[in-house]
């Protein structure tokens, strides 16, 4: 299922979508813009997968969504930004769950605007069939 | 293994079958076989009747036309009493069968170990976990911890060996539940057990780990990222499951695909990673001879396969957490037997070929 960003969207990010992966125009931007950008992702996407460039863990992450019809928004984090973004997410998390902030790892999965986990939980959560009705909810789905 | 034993103790003739007698030469346990088990318990029980002919024919519980010459008022005590006495030798003749088996599991052991020895005399080398891929003084004696991770092995696999008849005698015994879930329970952790080895070990020699030769040639031909496939797993263990409802088939089924979307998935991104990696290597110029920059490319990309091994066993034990969800404590028993089994019958397989007479006709 393609995953629609509207123009406006797509003049305000710089991310890619569809799986597809541009060079993201974030390199000379400071990192507070990055943050900027991460949080309104998540709360504005069903799915958002946030991973290092070239990553081959999140290209499993990927097919196993792409398997269950979902066209997941990728986020490549480079790796001067990664300590930050890394931080953003965790307190997005934080903040979300009123939890203790865990350290996430990448790739890291939003789904919902709220982290679902690394590849090992979205694995767990595959095979224990709880995946599917949380993509659901997120609006992922459309069956 | 024939050449020693002890006797039978004479009065065992007498007494309903041992659960596992300890000792004893096959032919003597023959002649003293469960078969005969209702006999000599008629004898107990009324030593009236004289001692029938250890030829009569098997399983035949006494002739009841000896029992019309008694008054009819114990007939429903003596009905009763070879209903119990047919049930005592159908046990009997299981706890045999599973007696045998485990007898020709050891046997074979035996000769995986023989060889083994013969190896070692000859070779001087590491007696490691990989029974007949023989290590010939592998990185075991440079890498520590693959050193202790073979050593740890053997050791799983022993122990492997001892739950697996455990839980065989478990199940043919008349247990509950709840004893029988302890049993499950350790067989389960065991295997979580050599998934924390692997991990260890990966992080001292991924390479080591994914080449297999810890294990026999058999388990690794049919290997899938350093251990088993699950789905294939699956489709070994489900027919022993059964009876199952519909329900309970349907959501194995789909289990077993989701295994199979999720090895794919696995599988593509170390295709991916096997790319990556040709590339790093390769980068720059080829022929100048100095390739430090890409080798230390390489040696992080090579970090991602120690995660990937862990990825697939983590796949693996989540599998079978799920499949023990789903079925009772009882069908999990027999799903663990099963898939132990499949795995000594994978091991024993690898020694016989190992040594079978080359260049015979």
């Amino acid at each position: 299922m393609q995953k629609a960003l509207s123009y406006r969207d797509w003049l305000s990010t710089t991310t890619t979508t569809g799986g597809a992966t541009n060079p993201p125009m974030e390199n000379s931007s400071t990192s507070d813009n990055d943050t900027a950008v991460v949080k309104k992702l998540v709360t504005e996407n069903a799915v958002v997968v946030f991973a290092r460039r070239g990553c081959c863990m999140c290209h499993v992450v990927k097919l196993l969504l792409h398997g269950h019809g979902v066209n997941p928004t990728i986020f490549d984090v480079d790796e001067q930004n990664e300590a930050a973004v890394m931080n953003e997410l965790s307190k997005i998390n934080t903040a979300g769950e009123g939890s203790a902030a865990t350290e996430a790892k990448f790739p890291a999965v939003f789904v919902g605007g709220k982290l679902l986990g690394g590849l090992e939980e979205i694995m767990g959560a595959h095979i224990s069939g709880e995946l599917v009705p949380r993509l659901r909810e997120a609006g992922a789905l459309w069956l | 293994m024939n050449s020693t034993s002890t006797q039978f103790v004479p009065s065992r003739r007498m007494g309903l079958c041992e659960p596992m007698p300890q000792v004893g030469m096959w032919n003597d346990y023959k002649e003293n076989n469960c078969m005969h088990a209702s006999q000599p318990v008629i004898l107990e029980v009324d030593s009236r009747f004289d001692n029938q002919s250890e030829d009569t024919s098997h399983g035949t519980v006494g002739p009841s036309n000896k029992y019309d010459q008694e008054e009819n008022k114990p007939v429903d005590k003596v009905m009763r009493r070879l209903a119990q006495n047919r049930e005592a030798a159908r046990k009997c003749r299981l706890r045999k069968k599973a007696y045998v088996q485990q007898l020709e599991n050891s046997k074979l052991r035996l000769m995986q170990l023989e060889q083994e020895l013969e190896r070692a005399r000859h070779q001087g080398s590491y007696i490691g976990g990989g029974l007949d891929t023989g290590q010939l003084g592998y990185s075991g004696t440079t890498n520590p911890g693959i050193a202790t991770f073979e050593m740890e092995y053997g050791h799983w696999v022993e122990e492997q060996n001892k739950k697996i008849a455990d839980l065989r005698n478990a199940l043919y015994s008349d247990i509950g539940d709840v004893e029988l879930g302890i049993f499950v329970d350790g067989g389960m952790r065991h295997y979580f057990d050599l998934f924390a080895m692997k991990a260890t070990a990966a992080r001292a020699d991924v390479f080591y780990l994914m080449s297999g030769t810890w294990k026999t040639s058999a388990e690794h031909f049919l290997s899938w990222i350093g251990g088993f496939r699950p789905s294939e797993l699956l489709k070994v263990l489900m027919p022993h499951l059964e009876p199952l409802t519909e329900q309970r088939r349907l959501e194995l089924s789909n289990l077993r695909q989701s295994c199979q979307q999720a090895e794919d998935a696995l599988s593509q991104g170390l295709e991916k990673l096997h790319q990556i990696l040709s590339e790093t290597v390769a980068d720059g110029q080829l022929g100048e001879g100095n390739y430090l920059p890409q080798i230390s490319a390489a040696m992080e990309k090579l970090e991602a396969m120690v995660r990937f091994v862990g990825q697939a066993d983590h796949l693996r034990q989540e599998t079978l957490l799920q499949i023990s969800r789903n079925l009772t404590t009882r069908q999990t028993a027999r799903g663990l037997l099963a898939l132990g089994e499949y795995f000594q019958r994978l091991r024993a397989l690898s020694s016989l070929w190992a040594s079978r007479p080359r260049g015979s006709a």
